[in-house]
């Protein structure tokens, strides 16, 4: 007899919950609103965050990107027309910008510029010299291939404008009087086509078909947009950032010997910092959704990450707060470093050492804390929990 | 209780469990064939976790696709009651030895296909509308003992009552976690999608999924609440499918949990089967299966000991003075299913005598998915350290360290260092004692 009336009570308790839910879940309207300031429907309303990144950032990003990357192309042209010290002077200084600019586009390392690997045609250094030199003596070299990636792009440039000789003078000589003038012209050539080639073929891509797919990808798991999205963002800044253009170069990464020769830009030396300040305050503002144009913050990761509530449950600290105190850390960091990254390693690398210390803790928060608040997937793998 | 041993029931409901289990199997073996995961779990890695006591048991190469299809074939078999006792044990041996390769792909609901497929071994399966029967009259049965059916039933229960029990813990009750972070991404759904992002929803599956565990065994026991609690098994276990990417784990128990219905209602599907694939009559007949004293004394005695050992392993953790969820220790193999949002990050370290470092990049040597549980679990980590040990010290290291910097996060806590930073890994070993390395979870999840 107990036997039965125990079943019968767990029975109507768990028919009782079942009323319970429904009525709880369904007859509520007008909900209650949460703590956070964005009712939670449209801050986790995937499909609006990603219409906001692709449309406010990523595209306009690259319309900014490209406008300096075609003044580029007409300078260097202008360059190969006539090279004397002002096409030359002109040439590095629209280097310089687009350069500058590349930076706040190399993260979206999502859809076409993903799939084309866009950045391995433009930013993959320390430049090889040997190559370079030995492709300009070849003609017509591939610039397809992985071997072939430090031998093109901005830091190939970087060599080819900066770097040949010591005077302005003697690097003039080597594209006018020298016997392979013409040949190292070319070169210059064809590493600013197959850039635009790239460069072409992923805006293409992404203002002709992978806009919609990529808003209307609103799932969480490998396939969907926000983790693709996600999965970039954090290599960019883990692999990019804060090993290549500090870790590495530190030696914090490499049994602590450094090598400042890995510096980017290592031709022109003084830009060194400025590139890693722009794509690390790139990062910020793509994690605080902040529009390309106007500078205002909208639907990103920041909004998504308030609406679902993260915070870290001990410290009672929202996860945003967290990640941006973080990033403030490392622009303290950032803040005591000296133009030149090369002679920053020579002569204070400690500091080197501290800024890369500093986006180690960011890279975790962003990594972990981030991603798991999102409950982003990795793998198509099953899965029952952790 | 020596009279219940000799109790005897229809054969018809194990016919239709062994019939629908080996086809569940089947169907699993196809499918992860297919979606290419037997070369991209199994041989494409160059190491692989192993569970302790069974590191002999690895990956074969490219005889692994063998190794699938010999489970899958034995699961047909199984299924059709076809040269049953040899499949039956071929089915055990292949399925365990696959989830025993590599403990990164460790699910719940394999450990569960493990058991039922050992239970099998010892069930009369095949005594009825199979195969065997016949082709062979002497080895057909309509009634066998009815513990056959019960001890099915019975693993069952304990799958569901240790998973409901399992929830009964703080986070799960009083925050709704992990479900609270899982739930929001699932808000692009049609129709309930909007459910999702609203916390209350969260609250309101805790409590449902954990009163449905802990009461299913016994809504489906009883013949009046029965149909009820099928309704709800189905709901259940299709609610989970559609929300999270756990394979094949909802349709096999949705088919298992058939085993709770009476006699009758199995008849009538294996007549329906008959009459709908023109088959030959396997049903008419009538002869009971009685075990010799010996045999019986046998079976009953190793099935106590196996349900003991069953009730008994979910709760080793108790053995352990550190947070369950925190360290794992005790974790795998008690129906511990959904209950944590856990992500880690890991950089190893290996120094030699001569001063000589490098930094791992743990993606040169292990898959993402190894690399993502290996993170948050210690045993992994130790033995990655291992192989790191070994790998370097064929690499010209002199006698190599190594170290691991660790950050984990655990249902939505802001994450932190998780294996202690100073502590030679290639030095420690992975067993049952607990692990002091492991630091402390610095909070407390109340509860079972």
């Amino acid at each position: 007899m107990v036997h039965f009336s125990w079943k019968t009570v767990a029975f109507f308790v768990a028919f009782v919950g079942v009323i319970w839910a429904c009525s709880t879940s369904k007859d509520t309207p007008d909900p209650t609103p949460d703590p956070d300031p964005n009712p939670s429907n449209t801050g986790t309303d995937r499909k609006l965050l990603l219409t906001n990144i692709a449309d406010n950032i990523i595209l306009p990003g690259y319309t900014n990107f490209k406008t300096k990357f075609d003044l580029m192309l007409a300078k260097s042209d202008a360059f190969a027309a006539k090279p004397d010290q002002a096409s030359l002077m002109a040439f590095r200084q629209a280097w310089v910008d687009a350069y500058t600019e590349w930076q706040k586009v190399e993260l979206f390392d999502v859809g076409p510029a993903e799939s084309k690997t866009l950045r391995y045609f433009f930013n993959i250094y320390p430049a090889n010299v040997t190559g370079i030199e030995e492709n300009i003596i070849a003609g017509n070299a591939s610039l397809e291939l992985p071997a072939s990636y430090p031998k093109q792009g901005f830091p190939a440039l970087d060599y080819l404008i900066n770097g040949l000789a010591t005077t302005d003078d003697a690097i003039l000589q080597k594209y006018t009087t020298a016997t392979d003038a013409a040949k190292r012209l070319a070169y210059v050539k064809q590493i600013t086509t197959q850039m635009n080639t790239m460069l072409t073929a992923v805006l293409t891509e992404w203002t002709t078909t992978y806009r919609d797919k990529f808003i209307n990808a609103t799932g969480i798991d490998v396939s969907g947009s926000l983790s693709k999205l996600v999965n970039g963002y954090v290599l960019n800044y883990e692999r990019y950032i804060r090993s290549g253009k500090f870790g590495i170069p530190s030696g914090a990464m490499a049994n602590g010997v450094p090598s400042a020769e890995k510096v980017e830009a290592f031709y022109k030396k003084d830009l060194s910092l400025i590139l890693a300040k722009t794509a690390h305050q790139a990062s910020i503002d793509f994690f605080n959704g902040k529009d390309v144009k106007t500078g205002k913050e909208g639907p990103g990761f920041k909004t998504y990450l308030t609406a679902l509530g993260a915070k870290d449950s001990q410290s009672g600290k929202s996860l945003v707060e967290v990640i941006n105190a973080q990033f403030d850390a490392s622009n303290a960091k950032l803040g005591t470093l000296k133009p030149n990254l090369y002679d920053e390693v020579k002569t204070n690398n400690a500091a080197m050492v501290a800024v890369y210390t500093e986006m180690q803790k960011a890279v975790r928060m962003l990594k972990v804390d981030m991603t798991s608040a999102m409950s982003i997937t990795i793998t198509y793998a099953d899965n029952d929990g952790d | 209780m020596g009279q219940y041993w000799r109790t005897y029931t229809s054969a018809a409901p194990l016919a239709v469990f062994r019939l629908a289990f080996g086809v569940m199997i089947l169907g699993s073996m196809v499918r992860f064939w297919a979606k290419g995961w037997i070369d991209e779990l199994y041989i494409k890695p160059t190491f692989f976790f192993p569970y302790y006591g069974f590191e002999f048991i690895k990956p074969l190469g490219d005889y692994t696709y063998l190794l699938f299809a010999v489970c899958g074939l034995s699961a047909l078999l199984v299924a059709l009651g076809w040269f049953y006792r040899v499949a039956s044990v071929l089915l055990f041996l292949s399925f365990t030895y696959i989830e025993l390769m590599d403990k990164s792909t460790y699910l719940n609901h394999y450990y569960f296909v493990s058991l039922v497929a050992f239970l099998l071994i010892l069930l009369p399966a095949n005594s009825y509308f199979s195969v065997d029967a016949y082709r062979n009259r002497s080895g057909f049965y309509d009634s066998i003992p009815r513990w056959t059916i019960d001890s099915l039933r019975l693993l069952m229960g304990i799958v569901y009552l240790y998973a409901g029990l399992a929830k009964l813990n703080s986070d799960w009750l009083l925050e709704a976690l992990p479900l609270r972070i899982w739930l929001p991404g699932r808000n692009d759904l049609p129709v309930i999608g909007f459910l999702f992002n609203y916390r209350e929803t969260a609250f309101a599956f805790s409590w449902l999924g954990a009163l449905y565990d802990l009461s299913i065994p016994f809504l489906l026991l009883n013949r009046f609440t029965r149909p009820f609690a099928y309704a709800a098994v189905v709901i259940f276990h299709v609610l989970t499918a559609v929300l999270f990417p756990i394979g094949m784990f909802p349709y096999i128990m949705i088919v298992a949990a058939l085993i709770f219905f009476p006699a009758g209602f199995h008849q009538k599907i294996l007549s329906g089967l008959s009459h709908l694939l023109n088959l030959p009559d396997l049903l008419s007949g009538s002869k009971i299966l009685i075990y010799s004293k010996q045999q019986s004394r046998f079976l009953s005695s190793f099935l106590i000991i196996f349900f003991i050992i069953q009730i008994l392993v979910p709760f080793r953790y108790m053995l352990y003075p550190s947070e369950l969820f925190w360290s794992e220790e005790g974790y795998r193999f008690s129906w511990r299913v959904m209950l944590m949002e856990k992500m880690g990050n890991v950089q190893f370290k290996v120094v030699d005598e001569m001063g000589q470092q490098i930094m791992v990049n743990n993606e040169d040597h292990l898959t993402k998915l190894q690399e993502k549980m290996m993170a948050t679990q210690p045993d992994m980590l130790v033995q990655f350290a291992h192989y790191l040990r070994d790998y370097y010290a064929q690499r010209g290291f002199r006698n190599p360290t190594v170290y691991a910097d660790t950050y984990v996060s655990l249902n939505g806590r802001l994450g932190k260092p998780y294996i202690d930073p100073t502590v030679n890994l290639a030095q420690e070993t992975d067993s049952f004692m607990p692990k002091k390395w492991i630091l402390p979870f610095r909070d407390e999840i109340k509860g079972l």
